[in-house]
């Protein structure tokens, strides 16, 4: 089916300004944040859920993939329209439907860009509490999506544990609504399930969100070591202690001077690595931890911790480090971006083992991430250019995929799987595990139309990094 | 056909192994739901002898209900079938314990209680207070979603579960998730089984997320005149920066239930019990914050030590209240948050006109509410009560489920109430992981 054929259909049911199909349009819908893939047949803006409705038939009828896409920040290759078809994109689906907050309660559509949701609350004293580094742009949809995590979700856990309520269009133009606004609705949690499945077994049109009490106090600690070991250690002994902090993210010496000079932060240049940590809650209990930390740190030989001073100062470190990959990029033509967890307590080993990978192939491995829940984002630069750096970083990758399966961790901890680590989901999950995945998905989506070749492995490369696809963009 | 009693027993005996299948008819009754008895009950020992028992089940057309200790039996409708009982009581291993990590992976027949006293050492805990207490297994609590009050302060099992190892109804083990606090690989079919209620597999091993316990903790008690303003204390305290652990409205009756030892006259129509945790200068910044707040509703606040065995008591109602009331009936309502006092008012209006003697429990800050018709024998009455309370609970936005009640109103009124449009889904779901109806049928939402 031609293109014009199509819109012309979709132009029908949005209107001709809610459709595109030139090529030159589509250019820009053709990749995500992990890479440029190939372009849909048309990008289609709905309005309501009826027009999700209507595209959803038109699909079927066509036959055609359908791809939902939020703001197109993801990391794994979740809304690139691998076999083409129709791309939904919720930039006219943004409204906030309704704050609720003697309920803690919010209904959005699902093209409402995630801060905007806290912002809409903040002077009731309110938030939305997952918080994705690209929570500027990236959209509540695509969270939905890929049960999106973020520094804070430590302690208040990742976009499934403030979900409580979704509208989904099947493939098949059906709706229904899972999960309520309060706890505890009979039946099974499929909410629980749609959270998280990367867009391939329902399209969301609306979700119904907790909203969380902002803390009364909240302190931001800057330790800053010599040695990588020092701040690994810091962590698990400050997770042993039983500390909870709201954040702990870890920057080592390569980065943060990237960092620094991309945006004069603060941050001392001649480190090896500094944790940013922050405790959130009773002023009492704010003053108490963060003593205690401060105490953690300097028997784990930090050079120097320091507490921001001012929310400005708050500001400015969290600015730096969530703007951190983009600052990368001034340094790097290209970086692949890992996102496996290990267990907290054995982030020492994995720090050393990323170093040896360093020296092993001749390469530089940036570590930025959220060292709190064991969460590592090594960054592996390189150039594209390079064929033959660029094999070596796909090589050092591998075995930091798999020295995490080995330590009992997982492939991906808030990235999600997308396209990218599809065909390494054998690493950890057997033929029957994959199995009973499989069986939901031809439950919801049975003829694969609904994102393909996402978050299943494909069974064409098993177990590999897929080199081509290696890419670098926003947190 | 189902196999003769005889025949089955032989052929689970050769699956586990004599020392392990309870025949004895009087064990059997330990095993009844609802007054059925099954043919045979066993407890396997390892996940590829409950993964042989399913698949064995299913070729022979048996329905099988899984269970821990048995705490939560009663809940649910009466099985559609029942010739199993899957005891998980014989697996209570740990599998995998780094205490530094805050994980934790034991297998699903563990007790609650000595689950509790192993994490206990390294001043862990999970933050759970389910019904069944301390001989809850750690399968059941999860295949119930059992959360207590301390739900306020914590979530519920959905929020703990990290990974879980299944026996799936067609025989085979498989994994979900993992033992890393944060994990996004796959879908998530942990929370499916959360709260499945033995339907769609069984579980036999759990990863969980551990917590520090509070150094300290304190419960005291307000004693408000009216409902409304017990609502503008809830109102209050939610909006303060006081973080209850856990947050309980009781009624007249409620409450001297649990304390019968402070009769002077004066005591009020409501008190709303609060337990703070933290270090004991968090906890006292917290009790002067609940002063003011009460006294602007003229509350009065009490301490409460040794407050304990009352929190025992509330998470576990029937268990409690069942020896002095035999036909006793346990509702739950979930309400948006704004909602709690407005139906606990119509529930304690229409008590009184079918003269029900009512008991509530409201964890007014999560909007859970339950309500206990304190029956010696079951009136005539109670099935058109539930069924208006039910849709009393719908009109405000919520559902409510029998959690408890004698079979002649369980066989009159579904304890789950209708489903909502994801019904349909729900019982595709059902047949695509458990064609055969090996799994506890209909005792699930819809006939599930």
């Amino acid at each position: 089916m031609k293109s014009n054929g199509l819109s012309r259909e979709l132009a029908g049911i949005v209107g001709a300004d809610g459709v595109l199909w030139r090529s030159e349009d589509l250019m820009l819908y053709e990749y995500d944040a992990l890479s440029s893939m190939r372009r849909p047949d048309a990008v289609v803006f709905p309005r309501t859920t009826e027009h999700v409705v209507q595209i959803a038939k038109l699909a079927l009828r066509h036959n055609l993939p359908l791809v939902a896409r939020g703001a197109g920040t993801g990391l794994s290759g979740g809304s690139v329209a691998t076999e083409g078809g129709i791309l939904l994109g919720f930039s006219r689906m943004k409204q906030i439907l309704e704050i609720d907050l003697e309920n803690q309660r919010a209904r959005v559509q699902p093209g409402v860009v995630n801060l905007d949701l806290s912002m809409a609350v903040a002077d009731d004293g309110y938030y939305y509490a997952p918080d994705p580094s690209s929570q500027k742009a990236c959209t509540l949809g695509g969270n939905v999506a890929e049960n999106s995590g973020g520094p804070h979700t430590l302690a208040y856990g990742v976009t499934t544990n403030h979900v409580l309520g979704l509208e989904i269009v099947l493939p098949d133009g059906e709706v229904i609504h899972t999960g309520a606004s309060h706890w505890d609705r009979p039946g099974y949690d499929l909410t629980g399930v749609f959270v998280g499945s990367e867009g391939t077994l329902g399209i969301v049109t609306e979700a119904t969100v907790r909203l969380s009490r902002k803390p009364e106090a909240v302190k931001t600690l800057l330790a800053i070591y010599n040695q990588v070991v020092g701040a690994t250690r810091t962590v698990a002994a400050i997770t042993a202690r039983g500390i909870t902090p709201a954040a702990l993210e870890m920057m080592d010496g390569f980065c943060l001077r990237a960092v620094e000079e991309a945006t004069h932060a603060g941050y001392p240049m001649d480190c090896a690595a500094v944790l940013l940590i922050e405790v959130e809650g009773l002023k009492e209990a704010v003053e108490e931890h963060a003593d205690e930390i401060e105490a953690v740190c300097q028997e784990n030989l930090a050079r120097e911790v320091r507490r921001a001073k001012s929310a400005e100062e708050r500001d400015l470190l969290w600015k730096g480090r969530k703007t951190a990959f983009g600052a990368l990029g001034r340094i790097s033509p290209n970086y692949y971006v890992q996102d496996g967890v290990i267990p907290r307590t054995r982030l020492p080993e994995m720090l050393e083992f990323i170093g040896s990978l360093e020296k092993k192939y001749d390469l530089r491995i940036g570590n930025i991430f959220h060292a709190g829940d064991g969460n590592l984002h090594p960054l592996l630069m390189y150039d594209e250019r390079d064929r033959a750096q660029t094999a070596r970083v796909i090589k050092a990758a591998k075995e930091i995929i798999l020295r995490c399966v080995e330590m009992g961790g997982s492939i991906t901890g808030e990235h999600g799987v997308g396209l990218e680590k599809s065909d390494l989901m054998p690493l950890i999950f057997s033929d029957v595990d994959l199995d009973l995945m499989g069986r939901v998905k031809n439950l919801f989506n049975p003829q694969g139309r609904l994102n393909p070749g996402k978050l299943l492995p494909t069974g064409k490369m098993c177990g590999e990094l897929r080199g081509g696809l290696l890419g670098g963009g926003a947190p | 056909m189902t196999l003769a009693v005889d025949s089955l027993r032989a052929g689970l005996d050769e699956l586990v192994g004599q020392r392990k299948l309870l025949l004895d008819i009087a064990d059997l009754g330990a095993f009844s739901v609802d007054g059925k008895i099954p043919d045979g009950a066993v407890a396997p020992s390892t996940a590829e002898q409950v993964a042989a028992i399913l698949h064995y089940a299913g070729e022979h057309h048996l329905a099988v209900i899984p269970c821990g200790n048995g705490t939560k039996l009663a809940m649910g409708n009466s099985p559609r079938r029942y010739n199993v009982a899957l005891s998980l009581k014989e697996m209570n291993r740990v599998i995998h314990y780094e205490p530094a990590d805050l994980t934790i992976t034991v297998e699903a027949g563990m007790a609650f209680g000595a689950f509790q006293d192993l994490v206990g050492k390294n001043g862990l805990w999970l933050p759970l207070d389910p019904r069944g207490g301390r001989e809850a297994s750690i399968g059941g609590i999860i295949a119930a979603n059992a959360a207590g009050p301390l739900r306020q302060g914590f979530g519920g099992p959905r929020d703990m579960v990290l990974g879980l190892k299944i026996a799936s109804p067609d025989g085979k083990i498989a994994k979900t998730g993992g033992r890393v606090v944060k994990n996004v690989a796959g879908y998530d079919l942990g929370k499916l089984l959360t709260g499945s209620f033995g339907t769609l597999g069984v579980m036999v091993e759990a990863s969980l997320k551990l917590f520090p316990k509070p150094q300290e903790r304190a419960t005291f008690s307000m004693w408000v005149g009216t409902l409304g303003l017990a609502r503008e204390l809830r109102r209050s305290i939610l909006r303060s920066p006081v973080d209850a652990m856990r947050l309980v409205l009781l009624d007249s009756t409620a409450a001297r239930l649990l304390d019968d030892s402070t009769q002077a006259p004066g005591r009020p129509e409501l008190e709303l019990w609060i337990e703070l945790g933290g270090s004991n200068r968090v906890i006292e910044r917290c009790t002067h914050d609940l002063r003011q707040l009460a006294s602007a509703v003229d509350a009065k606040l009490v301490r409460r030590d040794g407050a304990e065995k009352a929190w025992e008591h509330v998470s576990n109602l029937p268990l409690w209240l069942r020896p002095k009331y035999p036909d006793l009936t346990v509702l739950k309502a979930a309400l948006p948050l704004v909602a709690s006092e407005e139906f606990l008012s119509h529930a304690q209006q229409e008590a009184e006109s079918e003269r029900i003697a009512l008991a509530c429990f409201a964890q007014v800050g999560v909007a859970i509410i339950h309500l206990c018709a304190l029956q010696e024998t079951l009136g005539a009455n109670v099935a058109a009560w539930v069924i208006r309370l039910r849709q009393a609970a719908a009109d405000l936005g919520g559902t409510l489920v029998i959690e408890h009640g004698p079979l002649d109103l369980k066989s009159n009124v579904d304890v789950w109430g209708a489903g909502g449009d994801d019904l349909e889904a729900m019982r595709k779901l059902k047949v695509v992981w458990d064609p055969l109806e090996v799994l506890s049928p209909g005792r699930f939402v819809g006939g599930i």
